[in-house]
């Protein structure tokens, strides 16, 4: 296994480091997107121990900076963001398949990593490159279930009402304040969109921690949330309340990566040609 | 060319292990700044100003090259392998790449936190011609107890955690990094006088500085930067550390004194 460090891209303004497994030239190759804005080694390194661990496997790896984040700089391109993404992308599986000779990949992406392979993923045309994707702490939605089982257990805790209160006071105090988030996609729409990913034959996998507890607290709000999609047998759902956002703890880390490890390895096996078992 | 274009990402080092990005200065130059980075998730945080901080100096007319140490970031080696004697090996073998790369003999190294005593260390060898350092730790045996107690306090963290996390869970480990038992006593060990004094520090620690004098400088030597920088708040644990008033102290201090 060797890594080696590339600039490329259509304006050569993309950094990344490929892992490039000796053996074989048909796998399926990954490529891991930016969690927010820290740069392709990811929270606390875990991108390296995760494409390291992959290639060791056999799976080539990118891992890589988007346009502006990290090592790399803008395209000059008059774009959206998100054709700007789908575009760094594309240039990311040029590059992987040229070293690699990888025809079919696997996106990778924490958080706003995983909105933006989602914004890749959900493009009508991508199953022609795309095979599947890991969303770790993706889209997430606030439903009943979820309501049910935040609220119900803090309805009669007086500290939390007093919170509340004074939150509240803060609030109206500071008046409004100007907005500059980005608004996510509409539930019904990412969920049209999973719904879209398997019917055009793309593998899922959803991996969810108690990080994200203010959206997300069950392993059933999958299905609440993304609806029957979630039950077909080509999408994988994981929840660990104990593991926070980034999985700042190296054991949490181990047990991530094993499970992404364990769902490559059953849904994009690596075929040993001329290896007899 | 574009300037993001010439900078170029490449490995180096004894069996290519080493992971930089050399930044052109596009004219001649007579003299090079190597970045030392911190460790741990100091390196992390401040990736983005040390990006910043090349690409500045670089515009300038300095070539610069920003690397990875055995173990960080991109280079090779896991992170429970750090241990501070092979960083002191990897900013040497980082100023030969400068020098080869540049063709400038005279090196100014530049370094935040623990990136500040392993620049200073490493100065003779390295060759340096200056060093200047940004909140260096300077006392090895505070900064192990601070970040133990961090580390603890983040076990505890139910901003972070939906139920604490036991004391187990984390052995050998600082904010997210695994700590080898050597690196810990290393760094536990710190204590100035090292084979430099630095022209310049930069002091963003506000209340909490030490006596800076230790490092054998006076105070016409010390620069105080505001705002104060967060490192030891754990709820900016994962948050850039960007200091425009820091960029130009380096980049001014840098021009006067190598003029």
């Amino acid at each position: 296994m060797s890594e080696q460090a590339f600039r490329f891209g259509r304006a050569q303004h993309l950094v990344g480091i490929a892992g490039l497994p000796e053996q074989p030239r048909d796998a399926v190759g990954v490529i891991v997107l930016n969690a927010g804005l820290v740069h392709h080694v990811g929270p606390f390194r875990q991108t390296v121990d995760m494409t390291r661990r992959l290639n060791t496997l056999g799976y080539p790896t990118l891992r890589f900076d988007l346009s502006t984040i990290g090592d790399s700089g803008a395209s000059g391109e008059s774009q959206t963001r998100v054709q700007q993404i789908c575009a760094d992308v594309d240039d990311a599986m040029v590059l992987l398949g040229k070293q690699a000779g990888c025809r079919r990949f696997v996106l990778v992406g924490l958080c706003a990593g995983a909105e933006k392979a989602h914004q890749v993923a959900r493009d009508r045309t991508s199953h022609h490159k795309l095979g599947g994707a890991v969303f770790l702490d993706g889209f997430a939605y606030r439903t009943l279930g979820f309501k049910l089982r935040h609220y119900l257990p803090r309805l009669f805790d007086a500290r939390r009402w007093g919170r509340w209160l004074s939150r509240k006071r803060r609030e109206i105090a500071d008046g409004d304040a100007p907005s500059f988030s980005v608004a996510p996609l509409p539930q019904d729409v990412v969920s049209e969109d999973f719904s879209s990913m398997v019917e055009r034959g793309l593998k899922i996998c959803m991996i969810y921690t108690g990080g994200i507890n203010m959206f997300f607290n069950h392993r059933r709000q999958f299905r609440e949330c993304f609806g029957p999609a979630m039950n077909h047998p080509a999408v994988c759902t994981r929840y660990s309340e104990e593991i926070d956002h980034t999985y700042v703890l190296v054991d949490d880390r181990r047990r991530l990566i094993e499970q992404v490890e364990t769902w490559l390895c059953s849904n994009f096996p690596i075929t040993h040609a001329g290896v007899l078992p | 060319m574009t300037r993001h274009e010439s900078e170029l990402p490449f490995f180096f080092g004894n069996g290519g292990e080493l992971f930089g990005i050399y930044h052109p200065a596009g004219r001649k130059a007579d003299r090079a700044v190597l970045l030392c980075a911190p460790l741990g998730q100091d390196h992390i945080r401040c990736h983005r100003l040390y990006r910043q901080l090349a690409t500045t100096l670089a515009g300038e007319g300095l070539p610069v090259l920003r690397f990875d140490y055995y173990g960080c970031g991109d280079s090779a080696g896991a992170s429970g392998e750090v241990e501070w004697g092979r960083c002191l090996h990897d900013v040497v073998s980082a100023a030969q790449e400068l020098r080869r790369r540049s063709g400038v003999p005279d090196i100014v190294a530049f370094g935040a936190r623990l990136g500040g005593p392993i620049a200073l260390a490493a100065a003779q060898p390295a060759g340096f011609t200056d060093v200047l350092a940004w909140d260096p730790v300077i006392d090895g045996a505070a900064y192990v107890t601070r970040l133990d107690e961090m580390q603890e306090a983040l076990l505890q963290d139910t901003r972070r955690f939906v139920r604490p996390r036991g004391q187990g869970e984390s052995q050998g480990q600082w904010l997210g990094f695994e700590v080898n038992p050597t690196l810990r006593r290393q760094i536990a060990e710190l204590r100035p006088p090292w084979g430099m004094r630095p022209s310049l520090v930069l002091d963003t620690l506000g209340a909490t500085a030490p006596d800076w004098r230790e490092l054998g400088i006076d105070a016409s030597h010390v620069r105080v930067i505001e705002p104060a920088t967060p490192w030891d708040d754990l709820a900016r644990l994962e948050a850039a550390i960007i200091s425009h008033p820091l960029l130009q102290a380096v980049s001014a201090h840098v021009h006067r004194v190598h003029a």
